[in-house]
């Protein structure tokens, strides 16, 4: 039996869908010889510290993102998604068939732990705002919601104002209008939490935040003193919980903007001009960072972020084959 | 799961063996915490208790503690509440009723309760005992006030219930917008019916000094009622706006009552440094429980007691009623000794697909949840918002008195939650009718 | 000897509280200055919300060993105030002496071990913009956590001096 707490509350579409499905999954594929027992945020050990509390031996696994760990060391954000990166589709592609997945777990072995890729989220929604936001002259001095490398982009290269929200009194302080704009998450997971009551406009797509990614650790030695048989089960069934996972996100984000659309809310969709403006503020962004790792003698960062960008270079150039039935 | 069956039990013994209720809380915590963790424990309660000490919305009780307490120290308290005496002599319990309508107020303007009850109790007490209420009425109202800022939005609670459950966070605080009304009225009812029966008997030295003309009433009113009315619109008035957060508007009263303080000339070092020793002393005490609080319930789960309950309830074969009946009841015990976030934080989620199953209104059996709550909060002999009342009550204000002085208010929010099963429109019909923006 | 200690970790529990005193003002001045400068300025700060938390965390902890001196921390008594005062006494500075000293002796060694930690692995704090260094946070938990150890301990010894005091019976009794 392995106790994991997660970063979000029990509930929630994360909670629901990553972590309660890898249980299942778990169960299912090993005959009921793993136990994965789900907790949600702050029961166990502190929301954000889900890292330290497996490195602690608190609880035998954790399951967290790496934006958690933006701060400490900014690698992360390569897999966190960040803005103007990879969308879903590409980014799983990478995760899985372009090496990305190895690359995550070489710096997880790095911090002694054994990561399972477990839950790869749809495109998050830009903005949920009081005001219509259409171009970069609708950024400016806008008081934004929003956090992690988004926030530094919108200051630095777009004049908004980024403001610290803690989570209970986003809705409320959206509703009276004291933030302009709010982003959160994806259609599916801001539907519960009602901001499309509080706020007209809806911004889409999600440029900050393309995709997202959680992962489930446990200890290097937690992990050798499995079975051998186990180790197999336990990765196919995080890369099974990862594939359905992205999918019941489509889906359920679907319904969610459908939702939306159905009420009171104008739906706002981006020009591609000024996605690409965006966008490549985000690029810049991170390609900056990875400059700065590498000048102090860090050149980790630098390297996986040259393959994520070939990467994705490539998927550009080459997915116009695909049918993707957008209006 | 036997070991969080019996985290309860010894609980009890602990705290009515005279052991502070944070300590308490403690010792439980970390014997039944040493079978789920092993050697482990003591770092995974300093989990716990870093959860609750870097709680964002906790801050908002210090600054309300403030505000009441620079109120208080300063003297603007008494004068407020002699001039409302001098309005509201002829009512029956003018007193009690101005305490449960300032009670309403903040509520509306605060988001965590415990705040307001301290707050208002500060400043309540010491004019009620002077114009001879009875201890037992005083120690209820104080504590029934304080906790309507569950029931009244914007209220913390009612937000995370919503993202909890996956409920539209707007539609849980307007179906508890009515019942809390409700209430309200039925508290107030029970307060001029009861200074009907047994009005406070008369102080002669204080009678003399009420009779004074008009216009030296009026001078009084202008001089203390209005200044704290702007007080209150300053604080209420900068949410509505949207200027401040639930938490910053605490800020905002804690500044105006310093304002006030200093416009009536009573703005002294040593009413400052009393105003925040009272602040320091008494947040401690709340947010120590409320840390062990968090201990506490991190063991419960981790020894299996949300399979505890979910055992319970799969094998007792309950119906739909019996089902709510009995998550009702589960909330009302757990509320005997957890915050209201553990609370929330156990039962949502584990109520949550039972409900959805059974097809049972979630905004209506929200509000219910939230009703018991408050009354949990109120309900001897572990109740949270006696607690908080005896740490800033009067020696001679005593525990026994204020267990008495709960039960009339117990009984109108038990009335409250009958009123709305039995009428389930005074839950849902506002959620309906919401317009967003 | 013991009173001199005894006297020692009183003041130390009174100078923590003084210290908090000034954290409850600066959590209301940064609060207050985040509102003001988000309405009035449109300039919201990336630090008054990091500040907000860290206040009311550090205020509590430090003062929850006066609040221990003063007896504040709120307790049910009307049952425990029937025993016999010896009796009373003695289970009181068992409880403090053998069960509540060791437990937040403990969770202080724990508190001091992730000040350390913070501070020599230079830790930030995970999500906030502002990302401060985190050590001097963990660092008045820690300190807050033992003066409420230390103060447990002596009231403890206390307790048992008050039970001795009434009866002359021996500590072990209780
Ligand atoms: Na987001
Ligand atoms: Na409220």
């Amino acid at each position: 039996t392995w106790r994991v707490p997660t970063s979000v509350p029990e509930g929630s579409p994360f909670y629901v869908n990553f972590l309660e499905r890898f249980a299942d999954n778990a169960a299912l594929l090993t005959g009921d010889r793993v136990e994965i027992q789900p907790f949600g945020a702050g029961v166990l050990v502190p929301a954000l510290q889900v890292y330290d509390g497996v490195r602690d031996g608190i609880v035998e696994a954790g399951h967290s993102t790496p934006s958690y760990l933006v701060n400490k060391d900014p690698i992360n954000a390569i897999f966190a998604g960040f803005p103007g990166g990879m969308g879903p589709e590409a980014f799983v592609t990478w995760i899985y068939e372009g090496g990305g997945k190895e690359k995550l777990s070489e710096i997880r072995a790095s911090e002694g732990f054994k990561n399972l890729i477990v839950g790869i989220g749809s495109s998050e929604i830009m903005a949920h705002a009081n005001k219509p936001i259409r171009s970069a002259e609708d950024l400016k001095g806008l008081k934004y919601r929003t956090s992690g490398p988004w926030a530094e982009v919108m200051r630095e290269y777009f004049g908004a104002v980024p403001t610290v929200v803690p989570p209970g009194e986003i809705y409320t302080l959206l509703q009276r209008k004291g933030v302009d704009a709010i982003e959160w998450g994806p259609p599916s997971g801001n539907l519960p939490e009602g901001f499309h009551e509080a706020a007209p406009y809806i911004i889409v797509p999600g440029v900050h935040q393309p995709t997202f990614l959680w992962e489930v650790v446990v200890k290097q030695e937690t992990w050798d003193a499995l079975d051998d048989d186990l180790k197999p089960l336990l990765e196919a069934a995080a890369e099974l919980t990862t594939l359905e996972s992205v999918v019941s996100f489509y889906d359920k984000d679907m319904k969610a903007m459908e939702t939306f659309r159905g009420g009171k809310n104008e739906i706002i969709t981006l020009d591609p001009a000024f996605i690409e403006q965006l966008s490549s503020a985000g690029s810049d962004w991170i390609s900056k960072k990875a400059d700065a790792q590498k000048e102090a003698g860090k050149p980790a960062m630098a390297d996986i972020l040259a393959d994520y960008n070939a990467y994705k270079a490539r998927w550009s150039a080459e997915s116009s084959y695909l049918i993707r039935n957008q209006d | 799961m036997l070991v969080s069956a019996l985290m309860f039990p010894g609980l009890f013994v602990l705290v009515l063996a005279g052991i502070p209720i944070a300590f308490s809380l403690a010792i439980v915590a970390v014997s039944a915490g040493a079978f789920a963790f092993g050697p482990h424990i003591f770092n995974q309660l300093y989990g716990s208790f870093y959860t609750a000490a870097t709680n964002f919305i906790l801050s908002a009780i210090p600054m309300f503690i403030l505000m009441g307490a620079i109120l208080e120290r300063s003297g603007i308290a008494e004068r407020l509440f002699k001039t409302m005496q001098i309005w509201l002599k002829g009512l029956p319990g003018g007193l009690a009723v101005a305490t449960i309508a300032m009670g309403a107020v903040f509520a509306a303007a605060a988001g965590v309760v415990g705040a307001v009850e301290v707050m208002i109790g500060m400043m309540a007490i010491p004019a009620m005992q002077k114009y001879r209420y009875d201890n037992r009425l005083i120690a209820g109202t104080i504590c029934a006030g304080g906790s309507l800022g569950t029931m009244i939005p914007p209220s913390v609670i009612a937000v995370m219930y919503a993202s909890l459950a996956q409920l539209s966070v707007g539609e849980v605080l307007a179906g508890m917008m009515f019942p809390g009304l409700i209430m309200i009225a039925l508290f107030i009812g029970y307060l001029l019916i009861h200074g009907m029966i047994r009005p406070p008997e008369k102080v002669p030295e204080l009678e003399e000094e009420d009779d004074m003309p008009l216009g030296e009433k009026l001078r009084l009113t202008c001089s203390t009622l209005l200044p704290v009315i702007a007080l209150i619109f300053a604080v209420l008035g900068s949410l509505l706006a949207g200027i401040a957060s639930p938490t910053e508007a605490a800020a905002v009263g804690a500044v105006g009552a310093l304002i006030l303080c200093i416009a009536y000339g009573r703005f002294s070092m040593s009413v400052m440094r009393e105003s925040l020793a009272i602040t320091v002393r008494i947040s401690a005490m709340i947010l120590l429980i409320v840390a062990a609080g968090t201990m506490f319930m991190g063991v419960f789960a981790a020894n299996g007691g949300a399979q505890l309950i979910r055992g319970f309830l799969e094998g007792s074969g309950l119906g739909t009623t019996g089902m709510i009946i009995f998550f009702l009841i589960v909330v009302f015990i757990l509320g005997f000794v957890l915050d209201w976030t553990a609370n929330v934080l156990i039962c949502v989620p584990l109520f949550t697909p039972f409900i959805r199953s059974a097809g049972v209104d979630p905004v209506w059996f929200a509000t219910l949840v939230i009703i018991v709550i408050q009354t949990g909060y109120l309900t001897p002999p572990m109740a949270s918002s006696i607690f908080y009342l005896k740490s800033i009550a009067p020696p001679n204000m005593t525990y026994g008195q204020m267990c008495r002085g709960v039960i009339p208010f117990i009984l109108l929010q038990i009335l409250t939650l009958l009123l709305v099963v039995a009428f389930p429109v005074t839950a849902t019909w506002l959620p309906s009718k919401i317009v967003g923006f | 000897m013991f009173s001199y200690l005894f006297r020692g970790i009183d003041c130390l529990s009174i100078v923590f509280s003084k210290v908090a005193n000034i954290v409850a003002l600066g959590l209301v001045v940064s609060m207050i200055y985040e509102v003001l400068a988000r309405y009035l300025f449109n300039a919201p700060t990336l630090w008054a919300f990091d500040i907000a938390y860290m206040a009311t965390g550090t205020l509590f902890v430090l003062g929850a060993a006066q609040a221990l001196r003063e007896d504040a921390h709120v307790r049910i008594d009307f049952l425990s105030s029937r025993f016999p005062a010896k009796f009373r006494d003695g289970f009181n500075g068992f409880i403090y002496v053998f069960l509540l000293f060791p437990i937040f002796a403990m969770l202080s060694k724990v508190a001091i071990g992730k000040a350390w930690h913070a501070y020599v692995s230079g830790e930030v704090e995970m999500v906030s913009p502002w990302a401060p260094l985190m050590w001097p946070f963990y660092t008045l938990l820690a300190l807050g956590l033992l003066a409420l150890s230390l103060q447990l301990l002596v009231e403890g010894l206390r307790a048992f001096g008050a039970a001795k005091g009434v009866t002359q019976v021996k500590e072990g009794d209780a």
